[in-house]
This record gives structure tokens, sequence and C-alpha cells, in this order.
């Protein structure tokens, strides 16, 4: 007898949607969290969504996780990004009250009848034949279950560096989780370190607000939740500011004291979302860079300094910051940090996010070397769900590159690994025209519903949507502009649905038709993306046998070889895209996969 | 269909049954070596990979069938990576018979169509577009035509669409970059790059423009000659047989519509049809010859229309027509190309002026490198027209755009076998003949 079926190790934003996912399909679970009241924090910047992250929001939301009823609940502001750069590659962000976030997310969690919550610090894992079959604590208890989740963000070994100042932390202050990676790297895992940073934290009543450029958000505010009808709630600015040459100055008079530059960080860092000295060393031509300053919430008045992440000593960081229009009296109330912790390498994980390495442990979040509480929330669902279809005596449950933004993140993550922070961008998704943020209900809800976590009324609504977006397209058959049915002239690129004037269409929401014009408009690209899309497939469905021989193909050069045994790709689709993967030896593997199924 | 498999010892005729001075017969599989070697003078299995070894074959009842070159490849080593040898004989036909059934006594089978390649590729011999010019080469009739498959070989084609794959990526990165960062950090709007897309474009599209041009030197440029009766065109046609020496066979055609000969002119492979005698037969024979003769000038590289200069008749207007005037000897001369089948005089520049036409497209479009296959030019067509669908779809949206330019760069892909679509998957299945 286990004390849980499921044990979710860590709190953040992967293991809340974990966690949830196994104790909705009905699961016990238990959630072991250093910190309870660390919950759903919102460690960085005080946003969710973005471009490409609100399309993972909206497919997590769809699918029934929690993260767009939090960031609903919680919003102070929201813009739908790329307005004007096609609606494929748009997206919404919104600023949360960070407080509020964590706090309902806590209080989310204890609602679930099947979830139970205990704070301590996970050291180990119990094994039995092969398999994860509970942990062990810090305070020695030893917890037995037949799945577990590890979620353990940037918290792992992790150490925050301030110019010559660095101690064991996961954030500023909290302390680190020692003595798991040592326990996981002996059990086999293959682990390396990653960096990422945060910004100072400003004081709002500090700051000279009149210097800045205001940037206010979109109104109304519209939701991430396919089951949130609409939002009303006061929207709080942002404020726009630059660095300038005294900045730059600064910073590189100071450079030798960054742990970065100074090499006592090893660990990689993303590229694309670099520090402020890295800024102004790599692009010493630029003149000034953008900050962003963000409220971080409504009872607050710490600020977020978006745009200025540093390591470097804190008297620097007052020099430079103080250099900024509207910073210059800025009272600095937390330091900016770099953060550097253990991350397990994704190869080692098959597409469910199951351990090759370890049966029944499930790994999702930071931890697989990806940044960002979109993408590791998008992770935590769909290792929760696998854990429960795990449970069920189910397949695994996969989203193809094909259906969804997480099955490009995820696909990325076990077939390429990752030597960076991961990040979800839109381009990584080769067929972003069918990814549109707004379809992500048509796209993943019944599958969700299927596998039992989105609930009957989420399938209601959609299928009420569906009907309601078919008939309004009947409409636009049937009604004629000119020579053409309205359907036809819409598209034309200079008409939009709204100033076509189709009286039956007068009790849409906007919602709704602005669905259907997109849909209309782009059916014509969206049509020849599927053709390629139906080739992927047929690679996709290709799938090469799990205890297929490597060995036995002697047409595939060695360097191929290694790494298709190191990957087990389970599909020729698959194979294609491990990275420095020769394509002739895919091909041969496609053969001789087809001859080996022939008999 | 037969179903490849690797290893089962196979040979095949590498040159072509027909009587030459040498002819290469190759075997490849496991042990043939072995199996090969009791019936050789010489000591394959001690000689090195690669070597020739001299001596003499002879049959299962022990008499000598020819003196020979055979060289020995180990596994791992020559054309398709297995253990295997080529034999170089005589190129008589009885010899070729003689190797050829030694060989099936041995246990050998003779090769399916691109068997060899199949397993060159299956042991990572040579990737798509390579195990494709191979294809070729062994399908080209002359030197330029296997000339141009080797080029292929080195990646000439490859080379080019890399070079355009990379000013695409360069184009669509700095389009990405906007869609993936947003307004708020990158304000500034982006601009098609006209120009540099519409280079690129006329780069492809020349590119697959060559295909008729590769075309004439794998498979033979078709050339007709046409004119009125009694124009003389017979005895052109004999006359032009005489003056060439590389005939290679004359047939008759077997419905008597018209005859035809293999030839070359300027190096460049011809079957040369000789439409004479078609209005010197019945009516009704006449009426299908004369449907005949128009389906063969319609798919003709070159038409040599013959005239008399004493008649009316007026050369017909098509660019690839060649008018000609005969009767040099009792006519004389005339404007154009005027030639005597009965002093010869004249022939020379008959031939001069075909070559010349038959080459006037190869010759402008020297340092494009050219391509061989109908898919190749489908595929540079499918990128340059989505090039141009890139630049339309501007006033649509950069989503729209982007997805454009990113199909420029997988038809790019697929034609360098970069991208393993099933389509590429597909075709090789399909030429490589695997079972189903």
């Amino acid at each position: 007898m286990r004390d849980y079926d499921a044990i979710v190790i860590g709190g953040g934003h992967a293991g809340i949607e974990a966690s949830l996912a196994l104790a909705r399909e009905g699961f016990d679970t238990v959630l072991i969290t250093q910190s309870l009241d660390a919950i759903g924090r919102l460690s960085c910047n005080p946003s969710i969504g973005g471009l490409a992250k609100g399309n993972l929001v909206r497919e997590i939301d769809a699918l029934g996780g929690e993260m767009g009823h939090l960031a609903d609940s919680t919003m102070v502001q929201m813009r739908m990004l790329n307005r004007r750069r096609g609606p494929a590659v748009q997206a919404p962000r919104a600023q949360a009250d960070k407080f509020s976030y964590s706090r309902l997310a806590k209080e989310t969690l204890e609602r679930e009848r099947h979830l139970s919550l205990f704070m301590d610090t996970v050291v180990d894992l119990i094994v039995e034949d092969g398999s994860v079959a509970g942990v062990v604590t810090e305070r020695g208890w030893r917890i037995s279950s037949k799945v577990v989740v590890l979620t353990t963000g940037t918290f792992m070994d992790g150490r925050i560096f301030i110019g010559e100042y660095d101690a064991p932390c996961g954030r500023l202050s909290e302390k680190a989780a020692i003595g798991l990676g040592d326990s996981l790297r002996r059990l086999g895992f293959n682990t390396g370190r990653m960096k990422t940073g945060t910004p100072a934290r400003v004081r709002r009543s500090s700051l000279d607000l009149d210097e800045m450029e205001v940037q206010d958000g979109d109104d109304p505010m519209l939701p991430f939740s396919f089951e949130t009808d609409r939002i009303e709630r006061p929207s709080l600015p942002c404020y726009v500011t630059y660095t300038n040459d005294r900045t730059h100055e600064i910073i590189r008079s100071n450079i030798s004291r960054s742990p970065l530059y100074g090499g006592k960080i090893v660990g990689r860092g993303p590229r694309y979302c670099p520090s402020i000295e890295d800024k102004v060393v790599r692009f010493p031509d630029r003149e000034r860079h953008q900050i962003f300053v963000e409220p971080e919430g409504v009872g607050t008045e710490e600020m977020y300094l978006n745009g200025l992440s540093s390591s470097l000593p804190e008297e620097v960081q007052h020099d430079f910051i103080h250099s900024i229009p509207g910073l210059r009296h800025a009272e600095i109330m937390r330091p900016a940090y770099a953060v550097e912790y253990d991350y397990l390498d994704p190869l080692d994980l098959y597409p469910s996010l199951e351990s090759k390495i370890l049966s029944n442990l499930f790994i999702a979040g930071q931890t697989n070397g990806t940044s960002g509480y979109e993408e590791a929330a998008a992770q935590g669902l769909i290792a929760g769900i696998n854990a429960a279809e795990r449970l069920k005596g189910e397949k695994p449950f996969i989203l193809s590159r094909t259906e969804a933004y997480i099955g490009v993140l995820i696909d990325d993550l076990v077939t390429k690994g990752t030597k960076e922070p991961y990040r979800m961008f839109t381009s990584r998704a080769e067929y972003r025209l069918s990814l549109r943020h707004g379809t992500a209900d048509q796209r993943l809800t019944p599958k969700g519903y299927a596998v039992g976590l989105a609930g009957r009324e989420r399938m209601e609504r959609l299928e009420a949507k569906s009907a309601r977006i078919r008939s309004a397209k009947d409409i636009l058959k049937r009604t004629r502009i000119g020579e053409k049915s309205a359907y036809d002239a819409l598209k034309e690129p200079e008409r939009d649905i709204l100033s076509l004037d189709v009286p039956e269409l007068s009790g849409y929401p906007v919602s709704i038709l602005s669905e259907v014009e997109l849909d209309i408009r782009y059916s014509g690209y969206i049509e020849r993306q599927d053709r390629e899309l139906e080739k992927a497939r047929k690679a996709e469905n290709m799938e090469i046998p799990a205890d297929f021989d490597y060995d036995s193909v002697d047409g595939i050069s060695s360097e191929s070889k290694e790494k298709f045994k190191a990957v087990r790709p389970l599909s020729i689709g698959q194979a294609g895209r491990i990275s420095g993967v020769r394509v002739s030896d895919v091909a041969v593997l496609a053969v001789a996969v087809r001859s080996s199924r022939r008999g | 269909m037969a179903k490849y498999a690797t290893g089962e010892p196979i040979y095949a005729l590498a040159t072509p049954f027909s009587p030459s001075a040498l002819c290469v017969i190759r075997a490849s599989g496991d042990g043939v070596l072995a199996i090969f070697q009791p019936h050789f003078t010489g000591d394959l299995l001690e000689a090195r990979s690669g070597m020739a070894v001299h001596g003499f074959i002879t049959g299962t009842d022990g008499c000598r069938i020819d003196e020979a070159m055979v060289i020995r490849y180990s596994k791992g080593h020559g054309y398709t990576s297995e253990e295997a040898f080529e034999i170089m004989a005589h190129g008589s036909l009885p010899v070729i018979r003689a190797i050829s059934s030694l060989l099936e006594e041995l246990g050998m089978r003779e090769a399916e169509k691109g068997e060899f390649t199949y397993r060159a590729f299956m042991h990572g011999r040579m990737d798509l577009t390579e195990a494709e010019a191979v294809e070729e080469i062994v399908k080209a009739r002359t030197v330029r035509g296997s000339s141009e498959a080797l080029g292929r070989l080195t990646g000439s084609i490859r080379s080019e669409a890399e070079e355009a794959k990379d000013a695409i990526l360069d184009i669509l990165a700095s389009l990405e970059v906007q869609l993936d960062y947003g307004e708020d950090e990158i304000p500034e709007e982006w601009t098609f790059p006209s120009e540099r897309v519409e280079a690129i474009r006329r780069r492809l599209l020349s590119i697959a423009g060559t295909f008729r041009s590769s075309r004439l030197f794998s498979e033979g440029a078709i050339v007709v000659i046409a004119g009125r009766t009694n124009a003389g065109k017979s005895s052109l046609y004999n006359a032009l047989l005489k003056e060439e020496r590389s005939i290679v066979s004359s047939v008759e055609g077997t419905t008597r519509d018209y005859i035809e000969a293999e030839a070359q002119i300027a190096g460049i492979p011809v079957r040369l049809f000789d439409t004479a005698g078609l209005r010197e037969t019945g009516e009704s024979v006449e009426a299908e010859g004369i449907r005949r003769t128009e389906g063969l000038m319609k798919r003709a590289d070159l038409i040599i229309y013959v005239l008399d200069p004493s008649s009316d008749d007026e050369p017909p207007e098509d660019p690839r027509v060649l008018p000609v005037w005969s009767r040099l000897d009792t006519a004389g001369r005339h404007d154009g190309i005027s030639f005597s089948s009965v002093t010869g005089e004249g022939l020379e520049a008959v031939l001069d002026a075909a070559a010349g036409k038959l080459t006037r497209d190869l010759e402008a479009l020297e340092d494009v490198p050219r391509i061989d296959s109908e898919r190749q030019r489908r595929k540079l067509i499918e990128a340059a027209d989505a090039l141009s669908d890139a630049e339309k779809s501007m006033e649509f949206g950069s989503d729209v755009t982007a997805m454009y330019l990113q199909s420029a760069l997988s038809s790019l892909g697929e034609l360098t076998g970069e991208i393993t679509g099933e389509d590429v998957l597909e075709r090789l299945f399909s030429s490589f003949c695997l079972g189903k």
C-alpha cells in the first residue's frame, strides 16, 4: 500500500498544474514544497503571456489547466501584442498582481479534495526495480507513491550572485534545495548548470513618473481563459524609459566585478533575455536600451525594471539605475541578482515527459532547461496528465507540433535538448498559422475532455462557440456584397467583418466575429499549410518500434547512430528533427524501419 | 516487384549490351569473392582492395571464357560498400553471355534496376541527390551528359540551392525577429526586400530552365527532317548519315512512316528522323502518316526543313525550324544554307547550323548548373513561386509572408534532399522499386 498515488515535488507553475491535473482526475496526490508561502510565485517579471507564451497559456487553459484562470483573476493590465503583424503572431500579455496571483494559486490548490500540501524538502528518491517508488525528505520522511512528478525549478543546488556576494539560494533569501541534485546524479541523471537573472525592484513613490513615457493597456482587458467572459478591473499603466551613455559607462567600468565576466558563473544564460551588462558589452554601438517599468501589483509600491537584469554589485546597480531618467531618485527595495542552478538534460525524457532513466518519474518545468512561467506550466500540465494516464494504465498523452505550441515545446526539448534556457518563440512552430491563440479551445479542449481533465461545462462552451462560428459563416455565405458573397469579400485584405455591416450578425459577440473573420481570411493560407502539415503527419505516423536495433542497420553513420540511441525517437518525423543527424541517415532509417516491420 | 535486400550476391553488366572493346560486369554481396575465385586464375583473395588482378575466367566446365582484369573491393570499400568485384573483359556478346551465365550458375542473381545504387545508399555511401545523379550517369548517353551528371555529384546544384537558401534565411530571420518580439521592443516596420528576392527568384528560374538542355544531353535531341515531297529530304538524310561517322544504328520505322537513326551532332546525341516516303504511298496510309509526322514534329527539338529552290515553298514559322535549300549543284546557291546531296557540298554547313540551333539555349546558360530531373525542376519552380507569393502577401500580414519564405526554404531543402519529407521517401521507394 502506497501513501499516495502521486507525489509532486515543487509548488511553482509546473507543480501547480501537475498536482491539479492529477488531483482533478481523482488521484490522491501530495504536493511537497520547501515553502507553502511561495506557491505560484512570479519570481521574475510580474507578467503572464507574451508572444508565443500567450498561446501557451491559452492552450493550457483549453486542456483544463489553471494558469489562464489565475491570470484572469489577478491581471492589472493586458495588451494584445503584434496587432499590426498578423493574427498568427499575435498574443496576449498581462501584468499580474504578484501577491494576488500567488495567494490565489495556493487557495486553488487547497480547494482540491484529492490534493494534500506538505512543507518539507525532498532530498532523495526511493527506487524499486528501476522505477521511482517515493521520496525521502530532509526531515526524514519516507513517502511512497506510484508516480512522482519532479518540478524543482531553479532551486536544485541554486546559487545566487550579486557582484562579489553569492549564497546557496533558489530566490533571494530563499534557501536552495541541496542534496537532491547529488542524489539524482548518483542515480545516473545527466545534470548541467544554467543561469538566469532578475532586475532590481524600485519604490514607486521614489520615481519621477513624469520623466517617462506612459504605456497603457488595452481596454477592455481580454481574458486568457476560454471560461472567462469578461474582466472588469481598473488597469494600471506601465512606464518606458531608456538607458544612456552614462549608464553604459558605469557598467563598462565595473564589468570585471560581474560574476558572469569574472568567471564565477559557469552556467549558460539565455541569449534572448540578456542582462544589461551583456547588452552593453555585446552591442557597444547601441546608444540606448529600452526599459519597461512595471507594477508588481496593486497593494505594493514595488516596480519591476524590465530590461535591467544584472548581477553587478549593489552599489554599481545603484549608480547605473540612478543614471536613467525617471529613476534618478529611485529607492532600490530589492537588488538585481543572477541565479545559477542544476537542470536535468531533457534528452533523457520521452515525449510524455517521463524519464528514460527511471520509470514512473515525470519531470517538468525549469528543471528541464526551460525559462518562463508559461513554459513551466505547460510542461507541468502534460507531466501531470501523463502521470495520471500511467496510473490509469493508458497510453501517453502527446500533443504534436502540428496541433499546439505545447507540442512544439516538448518535442524540441526531448528531441533536440537545449543549451540555454529554452523560451517559446512563434518561429519555433512551423505551423503557427494554424496555432492562433484564439483557436486553442477548438484544437485542444476535446483532447482535454477525452483525457478527463477539461470538464463537461468547458466542452459545452466550445460546442456553443463552434456552432455560432458555423452559423455566422453560413450567414456570410448567403449574404451578397455586390458580385460576390460576403464570405468571399472578406478574403480581400481591405475588408473587415464589422464594416461589412451584415444585419443578421448584429447579435454576435465581437470575439466570435473576429474568429470567423480570421478563419475566412486565412483559409487559403491555412489550406496551403495543411498540405505541408499532412506531409509532416505522415513522417510522424511512421512509428519506430521502441526496441528497434539501430546497430543492425549498417548504413547509418556512427554519429547519427549514437544520437538515435540517445534520443530513441518514437517516429521518423522525430528522428529527422534530432540536431546534427544526417538526412540520408534518417532516410536509411526510414527504409530499414519499413522493411523490419514488413517482416 | 522484387523486394530489395542487401548482402545477397548480385551482378550486373555495367556497360551496354552491345559489341565493344571492353565490357564491365560488377558483382556485389556477402562472400562474392570466395564464390568467384575458383573460376579465376588470378589471386583475388590476397589482392588489396581497389587492386586490379589479371587472369583468365573459366566456366564451370573448365573451359576458358576470356582473359580479364578483375578489381577486388573489400567490405567497406567500393561503390556499394559491400564485398564486391568488377570484371573488365572483352566486349563481345558471347563473352558477356558466358560470364553472365557463369555468375548465375555460381548462385548470383542479376541485379534489379537501381539495386546497386540502392545498396550504396543503404550503406551510407551517398545521399539522395548523389544517388539520383548516379542514375543519370547510367542513363546519360554522351560524354558531356555524363560529365554533367558527375558535376551534380560534387554538388553544384546543392551549393546553388544552399546559397539561395542562405539568402532567403537571412531575409526570413530579419522578419522573424520582428514577429518574435513585439512592437514594444522592435518598433521599426519591416519592409520587403524586393530587389534581393527578385534576384534570387530569377536565379532559381534560370536553373529550372536548364532542364530542357539537360534532357537533350541525357535523352538525346529529336531532330526531324521535314519538307515537301521531292524537296530532297531523303537525300539529305542519307548524306548526313554518310557524313556523320558516329552513327550507332539505323532502324526502319515499323510503320514505315518515317526512318529513325541515332547520331551525334556537336556531341549531342540525336535521334534523326526522316519523314521521307510519306506522301509516296497510298492515300489512306498518307492521312495516317501525316498525323504521325505532325506528332513527331511536335516533340522535335529541331526541325530541318528542306526546300527546293525552284518551288514557292516557305519554311514554317517556328523557332525550332532550320530552313535549308537543296540542289546546290543544279539550282545554284540560295541566300540561306544550301547543300548538295550529290556533291556533299554544304553538308558541313547544315550540320553546323543544326548544332548551333540545338545548343543556342545552352550557351547562354554556361554558368548555371543544370538539373536533370523533373522533380528538381518542380522544386525550383515551387521555391520561385513561393517567393513571389511572399511579396504579394505583404498587404495581408507578415505572418503569411513568413510562411511563404519558409515554404521557399523547404522546397529548396527538398531539392537537396535535406528534408525527409514523405515525398522524398516515396520517390526513393518508388525509384528503387522496394516492395510495398
